[in-house]
């Protein structure tokens, strides 16, 4: 990649019916902050259309949000959907109101990392910064 | 001349006290919404005439209280919250409460059922009894009220967006069991507004929700005059980020924009205003001023009923507040803390007259709280109402220099931002521009960044942290075979009932809705012989998507 660098893309979505986004609307200021191009997908999405909206936009990172206690299977069907769309690559996060031992099992599915209720926005925008140039690398 | 000569004699103070006076000047001490704190307060703060501008409690405008005795006369009423699983599950709940001579907690509803959504619907899926009881048809508000009388007892239901629907299947019920409506109790949230900007659980656009609002306002005033059919929402927007003066200006956006539409319609302002309630937040952070933001609440709103509503009845014009603690302000590390922030949270409930408080339990940010954190935070609420004499005096930091200081500056803030949104063509306009919604992120935000910061101090978070393991708390009690049972129990439904009928119902929803708004065409009456022939919570509201669409929301921040 010569001359300019390509912005870190990332669409943050709320899978569900869960109404709760101060979470991710704050994640989402915080990544805009940081320059990255992003986009939030509003309450209320099914997987499917979080999934058609991240290869559509071309994403680097899709993170979702889900804090009524749906994210086991709600991250299972978003995960299984970007594997069979061959866009396996795109990475995956969650974040929300997760207990601690579901933390592996969201891993064990394909969530690359979870960053729980509490998680500082510092640090979620260094994650991916990271990740996303790990992907352009490869 | 008196004021004059305190004023001379502050200055006095204060060049004998110089340097320590600016060095804790220089510290900038302000509220979170930007308040700027003084070192000290004296008369000429709380402005010439405090004492005539407050007046008396019990009388117009009702600053220092609702009641001429406070809670001498009546103690607020310490409240809990429950969790329920299925309408079976409800109904022993409630009964088990009513036979203890309690009175059955608001009833918590899932996730499907909030938004219009019967259980089968492919969205509704891993997410049925979640939250709270599914209901899909009268099948299970029959369930849930079997034994129960309704006329004896009063039902809270935590609906939004169908809320016109669960009025009506309560009116159903009663009919069924011969009640008479002039005595159904009862309290709906049916606050939709706060849901586009806060609480995220809306269905169809603003205005069509607006109207539906209003039909159940007219309907109750008709004929369920001892209904409380709306409960104002303020502590939503804290709990999404906003600030203190968001919290109030928008709760009060909200309540006018509901108020005028049915005022515009010709239900008189005395004949529902006394069903309004305000749910707000009760939170220990900036303590004395939260004190003045019940007290501002009180008098900006009779102020407003009496002179731009026309209210009559001094019982409309009082604001009835319901406080809860703020789940956002409590912490997973030193969980214990919590309990802390809840008593001096409840502390300025109290101080402020308020006339419900709810407080979060310490481990709330773990999960369903055990049943002991359940009984320290209403133990907590019986300390303070019977061992500290905080309920003795009525308005007891009336007449303080600060906190009357406080009030005037609370309110003239609250003004200001209320004619902003005047200005922007009112509330409506407010949300669908998307003004409320980065008013509330911005404030967020800038919280956010004060924590992460250290600027603002979170114990045991950002300072005096003790590294340690997390609680052991209750599991999830979810069950996936509670949603395959509401499944085939809905499917069962649509098997058994007479579907000519429920098809004519629906038709007839549809068909009024398609009509403008106005008392002729209120939905109420079509909406309730729908759920008479079981039509079901999903159908019910899609037959109006169909006419209203949905609302999309904007999402630039």
């Amino acid at each position: 990649m010569s001359g300019q660098q390509r912005k870190i893309r990332v669409l943050m979505g709320k899978p569900g019916l869960c109404g709760h986004d101060r979470g991710i609307v704050l994640v989402v200021m915080a990544l805009r902050d940081a320059g990255m191009e992003v986009i939030y997908s509003g309450r209320h999405n099914s997987p499917e259309s979080l999934v058609e909206a991240a290869i559509q936009e071309d994403v680097d990172v899709l993170g979702v949000s889900i804090l009524a206690g749906g994210h086991l299977g709600l991250c299972e069907r978003t995960a299984a959907l970007l594997r069979e769309r061959n866009a396996g690559d795109i990475v995956l996060l969650a974040g929300g109101f997760i207990p601690p031992e579901d933390i592996p099992k969201l891993k064990a599915l394909g969530v690359r990392e979870v960053f729980r209720d509490g998680a500082k926005l510092g640090d979620i925008v260094q994650f991916i910064e990271t990740v996303a140039r790990e992907r352009a690398a490869a | 001349m008196y004021f004059e000569k305190l004023k001379t004699a502050e200055e006095d103070w204060k060049e004998r006290h110089r340097e320590e006076i600016s060095q804790a000047e220089a510290t900038g001490a302000a509220c979170e919404d930007g308040i700027p704190l003084k070192v000290l307060y004296t008369p000429p703060d709380a402005g010439a005439d405090a004492c005539a501008d407050t007046g008396f409690p019990g009388d117009f405008p009702f600053t220092r209280g609702n009641d001429a005795a406070g809670y001498r006369k009546k103690l607020w009423t310490i409240s809990h919250y429950a969790g329920f699983g299925s309408p079976r599950e409800t109904n022993v709940l409630f009964r088990r409460m009513i036979d203890h001579g309690g009175v059955p907690p608001y009833m918590a509803l899932d996730l499907p059922t909030q938004l219009g959504l019967d259980p089968d619907h492919p969205m509704a899926r891993g997410e049925v009894g979640m939250a709270g009881t599914s209901v899909a048809s009268l099948r299970d508000w029959e369930t849930i009220f079997d034994g129960i009388n309704l006329e004896d007892t009063f039902v809270g239901t935590v609906i939004n967006a169908p809320a016109a629907v669960f009025l009506a299947l309560h009116v159903v019920l009663a009919q069924k069991q011969g009640a008479d409506l002039k005595k159904i109790r009862g309290n709906l949230q049916n606050d939709i507004l706060k849901e586009f900007t806060a609480r995220g659980n809306f269905i169809f656009p603003v205005g069509p929700s607006l109207r539906l609002v209003t039909d159940t306002l007219e309907y109750c005033a008709q004929h369920l005059p001892a209904y409380w059919p709306l409960n104002v929402c303020g502590g939503h927007f804290p709990e999404a980020g906003a600030n203190r003066v968001h919290e109030v200006a928008f709760a009060f956006a909200d309540a006018f924009t509901y108020v005028e539409d049915a005022v515009r319609r010709g239900v008189g302002i005395d004949s529902f205003g006394k069903g309004i309630f305000f749910l707000m937040k009760t939170n220990h952070t900036d303590l004395f001023e939260e004190v003045a933001k019940f007290r501002v609440m009180r008098r900006m709103w009779a102020t407003r009923l009496r002179d731009r509503y026309g209210a009559k009845d001094p019982e409309t014009m009082k604001c009835r507040i319901l406080a809860h603690s703020g789940g956002s302000l409590l912490t997973r590390e030193r969980p214990e803390l919590n309990i802390a922030r809840t008593t001096l949270a409840c502390a300025a409930g109290v101080l402020g007259g308020v006339q419900l408080i709810g407080l979060r339990t310490m481990d709330e940010v773990f999960g369903i709280p055990t049943e002991k954190s359940e009984l320290i935070a209403i133990g907590t609420q019986h300390v303070v109402a019977y061992e500290t004499g905080l309920p003795d005096v009525v308005d007891p930091l009336g007449g303080s220099y600060y906190v009357e200081a406080l009030t005037a500056e609370f309110e003239r803030r609250v003004l200001e931002e209320l004619d902003r949104i005047e200005r922007m063509g009112g509330m409506v306009k407010a949300i669908e521009s998307g003004y409320v919604r980065t008013a509330i992120a911005d404030d967020s935000y800038r919280t956010q960044r004060a924590w992460e910061t250290g600027k603002k101090v979170k114990v045991g978070v950002n300072k005096f942290r003790i590294e340690e393991n997390e609680p052991p708390r209750r599991p999830y009690a979810y069950q996936p075979e509670e949603e395959q049972r509401q499944v085939a129990a809905v499917e069962q439904l649509r098997r058994e009932r007479d579907n000519a009928a429920v098809g004519k119902a629906l038709e007839r929803v549809v068909e009024v809705a398609r009509r403008p708004a106005a008392s002729e065409n209120n939905l109420m009456p079509a909406i309730i012989e729908a759920v008479r022939s079981y039509a079901t919570v999903g159908e019910i509201c899609g037959a109006l998507r169909q006419v209203f669409g949905e609302y999309t929301e904007p999402t630039r921040f």
